[in-house]
């Protein structure tokens, strides 16, 4: 992924923040990490969270925040689940705040 | 007072802290009972806040994460829960009494039941949080909670004797029929006030809310010691105001009604208007801090999209989290339970998140990952680390203080 730079699966993985490389959108948190050991050196393969597998291929960056590209994965179910059954009836849901 | 308009959010924060409901008859009561001889509690929790806050602002412009964030990230996710849930539920007591405060206040000022405005007060509240951009949210209640500077007027107006009061600042332990284990559970009770989790939590995000970045660690750092010393000195006026009219009468404060008396006797009708706006301002200023710090909290231990810098149907989840917890503070309101009573029980939860609420604060702090080349120097850790052992002999001495005291009668 990134060269030169010795990343701690512990440390600076689990429980980190997840954005969207694009928006900054917050993700939700890294919750494990699924590891590759058939590789010659035992690598990362993906980050699970809440319940969804996100590659490796799709991490962009490892900074206090970790960027991914979120492409089609499902990272947003409960947010839009609330939204759609319970925020969305209220006035001004999708207004900007004034 | 383009400075002052710069500081809001750090003056907002502190009001939350020092002067909001509990504290407005916590500060009055311990006046009436000690005197001044508890003011350098205040002076200690002032310190202490600001060696906190300062880090926790300097960690958001530098990384743009808000401290819980930081919890769960270095204390992993089981001890990050056992941190969310005490100091969730800190903040939703507090909540809770912060609502019934504005209802007080409303009542003090109409003459109607307080139970009438406790569901007004409540919707009120969320729909500032709804609609009302968080820089005017905060420039609003910030500045009319300053209003409060009345009871130092007051205090000045009412012409005591100095030389007496300074005497009694400096001679630290209880008079008259007050035993130390009182003495010692309010120290504690005004310590864990000025350093309560929920300011490092409101102040943090904030900043997110307010999108610092490494440019703003001047904003960051002046909020911090501009806020937080004026929160201390609006505490200790209104321990003065009480110390002069209620000392020697011996009355002991218990209602919101004579905290704000010796306003009136010094200033008069109008002196005791403006200190009943303070009031309402402070308080719900106060109900908007813990309402967000409410979603706050369980949003960033799950990393889910939060803040008023969204629309609300893209952070639905944290708009959800404080609709529930407003709808909760109506309903335990509507019992009839003594608002400010319910503020004397979150001191026992407080007291559990105190230490783990500091720590990740204080590691993150020391990281250059995260900090670059502004990490903490060894002067600053090494006060920052006897803050941390100050903490943890509060939080282990908090629950079997209140219990042996029965909450400091």
């Amino acid at each position: 992924m990134m060269a030169g730079r010795v990343l701690h699966a512990q440390l600076h993985l689990l429980d980190r923040q997840l954005a969207d490389q694009r928006d900054g959108r917050l993700l939700g948190k890294v919750d494990d990490v699924e590891l590759d050991l058939d590789a010659e050196v035992p690598v990362v393969s993906a980050l699970i969270a809440g319940g969804v597998r996100i590659p490796a291929s799709q991490v962009i960056e490892i900074d206090t925040a970790i960027q991914i590209r979120r492409g089609d994965l499902d990272l947003d179910r409960q947010d839009d689940w609330v939204e759609q059954h319970v925020i969305d009836h209220i006035p001004g849901a999708g207004d900007a705040t004034e | 007072m383009k400075r002052l308009v710069g500081v809001t959010l750090g003056i907002l924060t502190a009001i939350g802290g020092f002067v909001d409901i509990g504290d407005l008859v916590t500060n009055a009561l311990v006046g009436s009972r000690f005197g001044m001889r508890l003011a350098w509690v205040v002076v200690v929790g002032v310190i202490g806040i600001c060696l906190y806050a300062e880090m926790a602002g300097r960690v958001v412009a530098l990384s743009g994460r808000p401290v819980f964030d930081l919890i769960r990230e270095r204390l992993g996710r089981r001890t990050g829960l056992v941190t969310l849930i005490a100091s969730f539920l800190v903040t939703l007591l507090t909540l809770i009494a912060e609502i019934g405060g504005v209802a007080l206040a409303l009542e003090l000022a109409s003459g109607v039941q307080y139970l009438l405005w406790v569901p007004l007060a409540a919707i009120a509240v969320w729909l500032v949080i709804w609609r009302v951009k968080f820089s005017r949210l905060e420039q609003v209640f910030g500045l009319l909670g300053l209003l409060l500077i009345g009871f130092a007027v007051a205090l000045w107006q009412l012409g005591p004797d100095w030389g007496d009061l300074m005497h009694q600042a400096t001679t630290p332990r209880p008079t008259g029929n007050e035993s130390w284990l009182t003495y010692a559970y309010y120290a504690i009770a005004l310590f864990g006030a000025a350093m309560t989790p929920y300011e490092v939590f409101f102040f943090s995000s904030g900043g997110v809310e307010e999108k610092w970045n490494r440019r703003d660690l001047v904003t960051a750092r002046s909020n911090v010691f501009i806020g937080f010393p004026l929160g201390g000195l609006l505490s200790l006026a209104i321990a003065g105001c009480a110390a002069v009219v209620y000392l020697p009468a011996g009355i002991e404060v218990g209602t919101l009604g004579q905290v704000t008396l010796p306003t009136a006797m010094a200033l008069g009708q109008l002196g005791l208007a403006v200190v009943l706006v303070g009031v309402f301002a402070a308080t719900f200023g106060a109900a908007l801090e813990t309402a967000l710090s409410c979603g706050y909290t369980i949003a960033q231990y799950r990393g889910w999209q939060w803040g008023k810098l969204v629309r609300p149907r893209e952070a639905s989840r944290f708009h959800l989290v404080i609709i529930i917890c407003l709808v909760l503070a109506i309903l335990t309101l509507l019992t009839a339970v003594d608002p400010v009573k319910v503020t004397e029980y979150s001191v026992v939860f407080a007291a559990m998140a105190l230490p783990l609420t500091y720590l990740p604060i204080l590691i993150i702090a020391n990281d250059p990952d995260y900090m670059g080349r502004h990490t903490n120097g060894p002067v600053l850790n090494f006060f920052a680390l006897i803050y941390l052992g100050l903490l943890l002999l509060a939080s282990i001495a908090a629950i079997p203080l209140m219990i042996v005291t029965k909450a400091g009668q």
